[in-house]
């Protein structure tokens, strides 16, 4: 028989794996005819070769299903999660809130019933149904009900209705065929029978350790067809079911991120009680997500398991926070220790959260997520805190010079780009904690748009933004967190829109239009001397002397070939908002002559005031003190700021500064963004030009 | 007594047994080319995995009319697939007559086996089998 000591059996191509069996029976003589594609040998072979590619092929693939990392298929993926006990996370429908009036009505209280329907307003094209997932009952007053805050989930409701039997189901596995539920809204009662309507509800199953055999929980799992399917307990874990019960399930089927935005409701209930309806939005739909992906479902379960149900590291809080069973998606979570504030809080956990598709959580919501989500898992003596993202809005103007004949595009297609490039560029580096706005891939993302681009360059503003107070007086502090260029007037810190405020000469009355500026002053001492005439045949070193409202600062020049190449400032001195540098030659130098310096004077601190335009259109200060300005530290702060109005719709004040430098980096609970509903957020300025 | 060295060795497609030694029957020489050469011409194109340009049209031709350029065409076929997939075969002549009366071509194919300068010969009658 022949020998073959060298076989190689990790091939997976045809030829290869033909080829191996040439060599082997290259090594015998009964049968010779092995390399004429004619001969019944190589007929057998090719069927041999076949046969062992496909079943290399297909183990191949079978080895790559058995591990979470290579698997494809979105069953084993599910499958392996499992063993991590990872659910993986259905679609999740849209929250939009609404008041809800109906008039007309007669008795005591008034029910809106689970389910009731609300069409919302068109989203590119598409009026979505969105139903109340819980019932509310008020009091009604003066014929009228009024339902403030119902929560309303885009979706259908859907119902199932099983009939319990050991004989066809005997492991009481219940498959809900519907690929877009949101679990999250699932109600699963349990019926005694079909004739007995008695029934329990039954909740989630969460924590194993504290299940016994009269729990009434069922269990969720994501089934080899992509549907979910429930179970129930065993009599040991969680309360077992008997034959001629009836599990019925309703939920919402949903459609997933497509309705975010929805806002302006119609109702479509139509029951006789609600014939005359008032719906006020509140809150448009946001927090939706599609069903999880396998990537994610590959990212998610691993990081689940290794929280193990508890919350002590960041990493632990950031995973139940993202995991949750709220409803609830966030763009960015940052988790931090009190210890890191400034001053310190001890004994605390900081949760910054960045909800998709809003700025902030609301209260109820925060506090939904402490109560349900954090302290059941958190170590025992440690506190969660909620806080709301500090915003930092960046404004960017960029100027673009391309070449016409370089292009197809016209020079608004131009600007339209490279407004949208910019755009994208923020949405991807920016808008989450601890980022960094970097200034090399802005310019990448606009010189990438088109070739016919020779060069660009960008000015950049930053915003903070806030609702002020117009019934009290309040201080405000504003945290840019990066040193401020100090500007006069048109081109430092400026505030939008006009402001109302009581006209303290008539209280009558008030004035509008009413805007803040800066005033760099409080001065200290010599920042710097410039060489405005370096001057010549100077022999020795000259003195100079600074001379000003302040005291004690010094400098002296440095001489290069007769003339001042620069000037050293050894003292800063005190006090000083003005000052005058003067050189006067060595005693025993009588041709060093001409020298002029300019003297620059330090100022870590301005102050800010309000002013407004007149009936006859002139400037007027209407408070020469509302605030002050650390440039140094990058902060604003407004004392007793009590206006009465705010010029727009949402009563949203925006103070803008110029930073001092381009590289803006965000910290534990500051997002950086370009505000997408701002308009003059971006703006682009074109210019042609032949390179 | 010496034996002859046999050149070439091959199995047979019709696994007949040895008579005696019931072992599975080989050809050899002669006989394993022949064999060879009938195969390649009773081969389709696509027949064998992997491998969609080996063997002949000449089933799809038994196809076409009844006519002398389809009896060409069946005659270049042949040439081709012997001369490109049978490297120990040298073609002499080959042969195709029209048989209308029996829808059939006969085809008579005679080669020399490597360097044996006696010609073999192999006779096929190519019919629609539907």
């Amino acid at each position: 028989m022949a020998s073959n000591t060298n076989i190689q059996i990790t091939e997976l191509d045809f030829s290869n794996i033909k080829q191996n069996f040439i060599t082997y029976l290259q090594s015998q003589d009964t049968f010779k005819d092995y390399n004429f594609s004619g001969s019944a040998l190589s007929v057998l072979l090719d069927i041999l070769a076949y046969n062992t590619q496909y079943n290399a092929y297909y183990l191949n693939m079978v080895a790559n299903e058995m591990f979470l990392d290579s698997a494809i298929q979105r069953s084993s993926v599910v499958s392996h999660a499992k063993l991590l006990n990872y659910v993986p996370k259905s679609a999740i429908a849209p929250t939009a809130t609404i008041n809800f009036t109906v008039n007309n009505v007669g008795g005591a209280t008034l029910t809106l019933p689970r389910f009731t329907s609300f069409l919302s307003e068109s989203v590119n094209s598409v009026n979505y149904n969105f139903v109340t997932t819980d019932s509310y009952t008020v009091s009604t007053a003066n014929s009228a009900a009024v339902f403030n805050n119902v929560e309303l989930k885009q979706g259908n409701p859907v119902s199932y209705s099983f009939l319990v039997d050991s004989t066809s189901n005997p492991k009481y596995l219940f498959t809900l065929s519907d690929a877009n539920i949101d679990t999250s809204t699932m109600q699963v009662l349990v019926q005694q029978s079909s004739s007995n309507t008695s029934y329990t509800i039954y909740q989630p199953a969460s924590d194993f350790l504290t299940l016994n055999s009269e729990s009434n929980v069922y269990f969720l799992q994501e089934s080899l067809t992509g549907y979910y399917e429930i179970y129930f307990g065993d009599g040991v874990l969680g309360n077992q079911l008997s034959d001629g019960n009836l599990v019925l399930v309703s939920f919402i089927s949903t459609s997933g991120t497509a309705s975010a935005g929805a806002n302006n409701f119609v109702f479509t209930g139509g029951a006789a009680t609600f014939a005359n309806t008032v719906v006020t939005p509140v809150l448009a739909a946001s927090n939706g997500s599609n069903k999880e992906t396998i990537d994610s479902i590959k990212f998610q379960a691993t990081k689940s398991f290794s929280a193990q149900n508890r919350a002590v590291t960041k990493d632990d809080y950031i995973t139940a926070i993202q995991q949750n069973t709220l409803g609830i998606t966030f763009d960015a979570v940052n988790v931090w220790g009190g210890e890191l504030n400034n001053p310190p809080v001890y004994g605390q956990v900081f949760v910054c959260l960045k909800p998709t598709g809003a700025y902030n959580l609301t209260n109820s919501q925060k506090q939904q997520i402490i109560t349900e989500i954090l302290k059941p898992i958190s170590v025992l003596t440690v506190t969660p805190n909620i806080v709301d993202p500090d915003y930092t809005y960046i404004k960017i103007v960029a100027n673009v010079f391309y070449d016409p004949t370089k292009t197809v595009f016209t020079a608004s297609e131009i600007q339209s780009g490279v407004t949208a490039s910019i755009s994208n560029f923020a949405k991807t580096t920016l808008n989450t904690f601890n980022s960094t706005f970097n200034s090399y891939d802005l310019l990448s993302a606009i010189q990438n748009f088109d070739q016919s681009i020779i060069t660009s360059e960008f000015n950049i503003q930053l915003q903070k933004k806030f609702f002020p107070n117009i019934t009290a007086p309040t201080t405000y502090k504003l945290y840019y967190n990066t040193p401020l260029e100090k500007g006069m007037f048109s081109s430092g810190i400026a505030s939008s829109p006009g402001l109302m405020f009581l006209n303290p000469a008539n209280t009558a009355s008030t004035i509008d239009g009413v805007f803040i500026e800066e005033v760099p002053m409080q001065t200290f001492g010599v920042e710097s001397i410039s060489v405005l005439n370096p001057g010549f045949n100077y022999q020795s070193v000259p003195t100079i002397t600074i001379t000003g409202d302040g005291t004690g600062a010094t400098a002296y020049p440095v001489i290069v070939n007769g003339s001042i190449q620069s000037v050293v400032v050894t003292n800063a001195g005190n006090n000083y908002t003005s000052a005058v540098a003067t050189v006067t030659p060595a005693a025993n130098d009588t041709k060093g002559q001409s020298a002029s310096l300019n003297v620059v004077i330090q100022g870590q601190y301005g102050v800010l005031r309000s002013y407004y335009y007149n009936s006859t259109n002139t400037k007027t200060i209407f408070n020469s003190n509302v605030g002050t300005v650390d440039y140094v530290n990058g902060i604003i702060t407004l004392n007793s700021f009590n206006p009465l109005d705010v010029d727009n719709a949402l009563g949203q004040l925006a103070i803008s500064v110029t930073p001092k430098t381009s590289i803006i980096s965000s910290t534990y609970d500051g997002i950086i963004t370009v505000d997408p509903f701002d308009n003059s957020a971006i703006s682009v300025n074109v210019t042609a030009k032949k390179s | 007594m010496a034996t002859l060295q046999k050149i070439y060795s091959d199995l047979d497609l019709t696994f007949n047994k040895v008579p005696g030694t019931r072992d599975v029957a080989l050809s050899y020489d002669d006989q394993a080319v022949i064999r060879s050469v009938r195969y390649l011409l009773l081969t389709n194109f696509y027949e064998r995995p992997f491998q969609p340009s080996l063997g002949s049209n000449l089933n799809k031709l038994l196809f076409e009319p009844f006519t002398n350029i389809t009896a060409s065409l069946l005659q270049n076929e042949i040439i081709n697939v012997v001369t490109n997939y049978e490297p120990r075969v040298k073609v002499d002549h080959v042969n195709v007559t029209a048989d209308p009366d029996h829808n059939s071509y006969s085809v008579y194919l005679q080669f020399y086996i490597g360097n044996n300068s006696t010609p073999t010969a192999v006779n096929l009658i190519l019919q629609r089998s539907r």
